[in-house]
């Protein structure tokens, strides 16, 4: 075996699943090895990004479930998203206003329209779950993002504080997952979790006062509760599906541990804050920002690294859309 | 398999509707039907070559063993040689339609344009 040769083959199983490595890996480092002039001696930048990209559609190939994982995915941070905006619409609308509360404007906040455009997106979903339920979440996201910018940019008009509106953001991205039509039934699922928060959210909302601090004690408690829902349903989810072979819930919740991890923010800075006791109910800015991207790295990163877990993992099977050519029937040896 | 096929797929059902072809073999004949334009990339070729076996399109013909290296040959399977032709056809309805219009925009007197 020459060094190049060794090279390719060394890059080849590197990037590519054990089990496809196993049948085709020497018939690629063959057709390398064919192409490559003479005189070279490693392979180049150009094979080498070729054979990372090849490596990648093969574990994605074999990733089974990872389509529906990210529709199913979709379709519970939609719940969960139209939960939250149903919830903090009516918090918005039913709870008192403080005397000194410096109102300006129609809304009590800028949150009121942005939980408007997120519930338009959950009706959208409903009746048009394609290109118009994409426009419908860029809409949420932009006039989101939009009531950040627009509070800062003038003084006196107030917003939900950024670890009510991160989760918001988060989840309506992972929520594109369930762009597509799918039976009824299914489509109707956020707008039954929008429903069922309304008797929740109305009877609590009278608790509260809104004031500067609006939105805080509701949401330190309301959010954890969702993260811990959100995983432990999930979790079942994907056990009871593992059950039957179909791997779609385990990709789902590996997807969702962002949003998850975005709605535990809260509990999760409060770990990292030292700051000792008397501290307030919202943890240090830094330990929010520092929880934030800790949570952003893990869940960007747990899907990638389960990918090529499962290509490094032995199937032993050769049936799905895995298989390789050399495994059919229809060899022929010549 | 969805139709239209892109070209690298096309030009790859095109090369193996001949003899039975090996990766490297594969490569250079699409890059001669292509007249230079489509260089594939051994890991873009398996990627396709993964998908039209799945699809039915190419099957396995024969392999062998070269300086201890597996080298398989593929060839179109019937389903195959039906989408190409289907495939090709269509493309030559499109090529002689712009041929029809070129033709017609050739033949027409000139109404304006050019400097008085």
């Amino acid at each position: 075996m020459t060094d190049l040769e060794r090279r390719y083959a060394r890059w080849t199983a590197l990037f590519y699943p054990a089990d496809y490595r196993r049948e085709r890996g020497s018939e690629l480092v063959d057709t390398y090895l064919s192409l490559a002039t003479p005189d070279r001696k490693r392979p180049s930048a150009a094979d080498v990004a070729d054979l990372a990209a090849g490596g990648l559609r093969q574990h994605l190939r074999i990733a089974q479930g990872l389509g529906p994982g990210f529709r199913l995915a979709g379709l519970l941070a939609l719940a969960t998203l139209a939960a939250f905006a149903t919830g903090w619409a009516i918090f918005e609308a039913v709870a008192s206003t403080a005397p000194w509360f410096p109102q300006r404007g129609p809304f009590l906040s800028l949150g009121v329209p942005a939980w408007a455009a997120w519930l338009l997106a959950v009706v959208v979903h409903v009746v048009a779950p394609g290109r118009w339920f994409r426009w419908a979440v860029g809409l949420a996201v932009l006039v989101t993002a939009g009531s950040v910018v627009l509070a800062a940019m003038v003084t006196g008009m107030h917003r939900p504080p950024l670890f009510v509106l991160l989760p918001q953001l988060v989840l309506g991205i992972v929520a594109l997952g369930a762009i597509g039509w799918q039976p009824w039934w299914v489509r109707l699922i956020p707008l039954a979790a929008a429903a069922a928060s309304v008797p929740v959210a109305a009877s609590t909302a009278p608790r509260f006062v809104f004031s500067g601090g609006y939105y805080y004690d509701a949401a330190a408690t309301a959010l954890p509760a969702a993260a811990v829902t959100l995983l432990i349903g999930g979790a079942l989810l994907a056990l009871g599906l593992a059950a039957r072979h179909d791997y779609r819930g385990v990709w789902a919740l590996l997807i969702l541990l962002t949003p998850i991890g975005m709605l535990a923010l809260n509990s999760l800075g409060a770990m990292l804050d030292d700051s000792g006791p008397g501290r307030p109910v919202t943890p240090a800015w830094s330990s929010m920002v520092a929880a934030s991207v800790l949570v952003l790295v893990v869940g960007l990163l747990s899907m990638p690294l389960a990918i090529a877990a499962r290509g490094r993992l032995s199937s032993g099977g050769r049936d799905g859309p895995g298989r390789t050519p050399g495994t059919g029937s229809a060899i022929q040896r010549g | 398999m969805e139709t239209p096929l892109r070209e690298p797929t096309f030009l790859i059902l095109t090369a193996l509707a001949g003899e039975p072809l090996h990766g490297y073999g594969l490569i250079a004949e699409v890059d001669r039907l292509s007249g230079g334009h489509i260089s594939l990339r051994p890991g873009t070729l398996y990627g396709a070559l993964d998908r039209l076996v799945d699809a039915g399109l190419v099957r396995v013909d024969h392999e062998e063993i070269v300086e201890g290296r597996r080298r398989r040959y593929y060839q179109l399977t019937e389903p195959g040689g039906e989408v190409l032709a289907t495939e090709t056809e269509r493309m030559r309805r499109n090529v002689d339609a712009a041929t029809a219009r070129l033709r017609a925009i050739q033949a027409a007197p000139r109404l304006s344009g050019g400097v008085a």
